[in-house]
């Protein structure tokens, strides 16, 4: 490197360094909860297995001998997540695809930090008001005993991970090269063809990015499904039906689970099961979109 | 090849320091053990969610009533009250008091023999019983028809054996029985396996909540909700909320002091260590009438004297 004066040299090396630091604590950090958790729960996967813990059925830890199978919980997890999912990706797509091409400015200005407030409502306010306003509206209006249901719990994560879903998408939308917009307006073609036939496929990156992290969101949100789920622990059948997922699961009975029990061991080894799943689905997005880029590529 | 080096170099003393800081921790926890006194004037209590509102209203009437400690006693200095109350439920309650980090732990359940143990050079004290009434909903009319249920038909509905109104009796409604119970390694539910499931799986179309306050508020919102609430939560809300009775006894005071009416609970203040001079002084006063009319006025039953 070529330096100006003989101090630089040394201030670069410093602050690279600092930085490099940083990053590697940030990664140990995670390295060293993954760690944790995996001693904490070591027990279980020694007697119980993973086959057995991740497919057995039946959740009763505390009698003896303890039983720990979280199928019926994973299965709520994705279910609810998935919902959720549904439910706002078309919505959040939209929003994003409105905001970036055709809201007048004004509209746009007023829209974009309303979403962004979104995200800071407390998740236990969320979990609340579905409480309080959502349960009882099934219950009166479909007649059912009670209103819970992974279904009311998806609605409230649909739109707890909407504005991550929408702010991510503009981005996406709007980081495509301008050159794209200014040959398809030299072309003629109209403006709906513009957005959903040229620009959507260039930022198909950007948005399965945000649906990647929708997901690890509304999977690991909590409050909001310990309020609305049922917390039952029977497999759920359907979108209707009530169910625990792993973070209301944790959430529960940790605080009644005797350190170094059978169930303490088993809500970790949950924990663990969660955190991993999260990592697998930005894994496996992220080498998704590698191979998606081998295409045309701009973002 | 000079960032690799440089890397390596980073990492090998991330990671001793880690382990130094092992050792660092090991000595710290060995010198708190060997200091009693506390320096601070703070006390932390925490466990139980159902004993944190009684323990909170006493710590504030206590601080507002003496406001320093030398009014408490003229031998103490003159220092502010600061009395810190937490929930986190009674197994974090127990592991809390044993482990330091709080003072007090709040527990409401039994203690077996081990976890007796871990008290024996503390103290273990009962400031009263939480009793579990069998709650239904005002508006459902099995309180008018059928206010009795007898312990067989109490398993057979939490266990899931008996799964609409109209199968208790023909006379209620054909709708579904909503079952609410509380979280099934907790507390209350050990104390309602102990009395009534004895070893019946709970049903698991059960909701699971994570909260008394809320399993009261599931009762008063739906009116084919059954699920057992504290009494304190029932005398609160007494058009809302109807006790039935159990095997021909009913969840009244009598009952209850005379040990009739056997789903219930005690509600225990257990420390590791022999509380301080102001530790013990709270103590006394929780122990006294003022905290005993805290206990009654939220509607829990106090030890008798």
């Amino acid at each position: 490197m070529i330096s100006v004066n003989p101090g630089s040299e040394l201030k670069e090396k410093v602050t690279s360094s600092i930085f490099i630091g940083a990053a590697t604590i940030s990664s140990l950090l995670l390295l060293a909860m993954l760690l944790f958790l995996l001693r904490e729960s070591w027990p279980i996967w020694s007697q119980v297995g993973i086959t057995g813990f991740l497919g057995g059925a039946v959740w009763r830890p505390v009698i003896t001998p303890p039983q720990v199978g979280i199928m019926p919980m994973l299965v709520s997890t994705l279910w609810v997540a998935g919902g959720a999912l549904l439910i706002a990706a078309p919505m959040g797509f939209g929003c994003a695809i409105f905001l970036a091409e055709f809201a007048p400015v004004p509209l746009a200005a007023l829209l974009r930090p309303v979403l962004n407030m979104l995200t800071g409502i407390p998740s236990v306010v969320y979990g609340f008001l579905g409480a309080a306003v959502l349960v009882k509206f099934f219950e009166v209006k479909f007649d059912l005993g009670s209103g819970e249901s992974l279904f009311a719990a998806s609605l409230i994560l649909a739109v707890m991970v909407l504005p991550f879903i929408v702010v991510n998408s503009e981005t996406a939308l709007r980081s495509i090269a301008p050159e794209y917009r200014y040959a398809g307006i030299a072309l003629g073609v109209s403006r709906q063809y513009l957005v959903l036939g040229i620009l959507l496929p260039l930022a198909r990156k950007g948005m399965l990015g945000a649906l990647a992290l929708a997901f690890g969101r509304a999977m690991g949100e909590t409050m909001a499904v310990l309020m609305l789920a049922g917390n039952t622990l029977k497999l759920p059948v359907s979108w209707f039906a009530k169910g625990e997922p792993l973070p209301a699961l944790i959430a529960l009975e940790l605080g009644s689970a005797t350190p170094g029990s059978t169930h303490y061991q088993a809500l970790f080894a949950a924990g663990l099961v969660l955190v991993l799943m999260v990592i697998a689905i930005n894994l496996g997005i992220n080498l998704l979109l590698h191979r998606l880029q081998k295409g045309v590529n701009s973002v | 090849m000079r960032r690799k080096t440089w890397l390596t170099v980073l990492l090998v003393s991330i990671l001793s320091l880690c382990s130094l800081a092992g050792c660092a921790g090991d000595k710290q926890e060995g010198e708190k053990e060997a200091a009693p006194e506390k320096t601070t004037a703070s006390i932390k209590i925490g466990g139980s969610s159902t004993m944190a509102p009684i323990i909170a209203k006493c710590a504030d009437n206590f601080t507002e009533e003496f406001k320093t400690w030398d009014k408490v006693d003229a031998g103490f200095p003159e220092e502010p009250i600061v009395i810190f109350v937490s929930t986190g439920g009674s197994g974090f309650g127990l592991k809390s008091a044993v482990d330091g980090t709080f003072d007090f732990g709040m527990v409401t359940k039994d203690l077996n023999d081990e976890e007796k143990e871990q008290f024996a050079n503390g103290t273990i004290t009962q400031l009263g019983s939480d009793v579990l009434d069998i709650g239904v909903n005002s508006a459902n009319p099995v309180a008018k028809v059928k206010p009795n249920l007898t312990t067989e038909e109490l398993v057979a509905i939490f266990s899931g054996k008996t799964k609409t109104w109209k199968e208790l009796d023909p006379a209620l409604s054909d709708r579904p029985i909503v079952i609410a119970v509380r979280d099934l390694g907790g507390g209350a539910s050990e104390v309602f396996d102990k009395a009534v499931m004895k070893g019946t799986p709970i049903s698991p179309e059960a909701l699971q909540i994570p909260s008394m306050g809320a399993l009261a508020g599931k009762i008063m919102d739906n009116a084919d909700t059954i699920g057992y609430v504290s009494s304190g939560l029932v005398n609160q809300n007494p058009d809302k909320i109807i006790p039935l009775s159990v095997d021909g006894i009913a969840p009244t005071l009598e009952n209850i002091s005379s040990g009739q009416y056997k789903i219930g609970r005690p509600l225990l203040l257990v420390s590791k260590d022999k509380p301080d001079d102001r530790t013990q002084k709270f103590l006394d006063y929780l122990q006294s009438d003022k905290g005993i009319e805290v206990v009654e006025e939220m509607g829990y039953i106090p030890v008798s004297r």
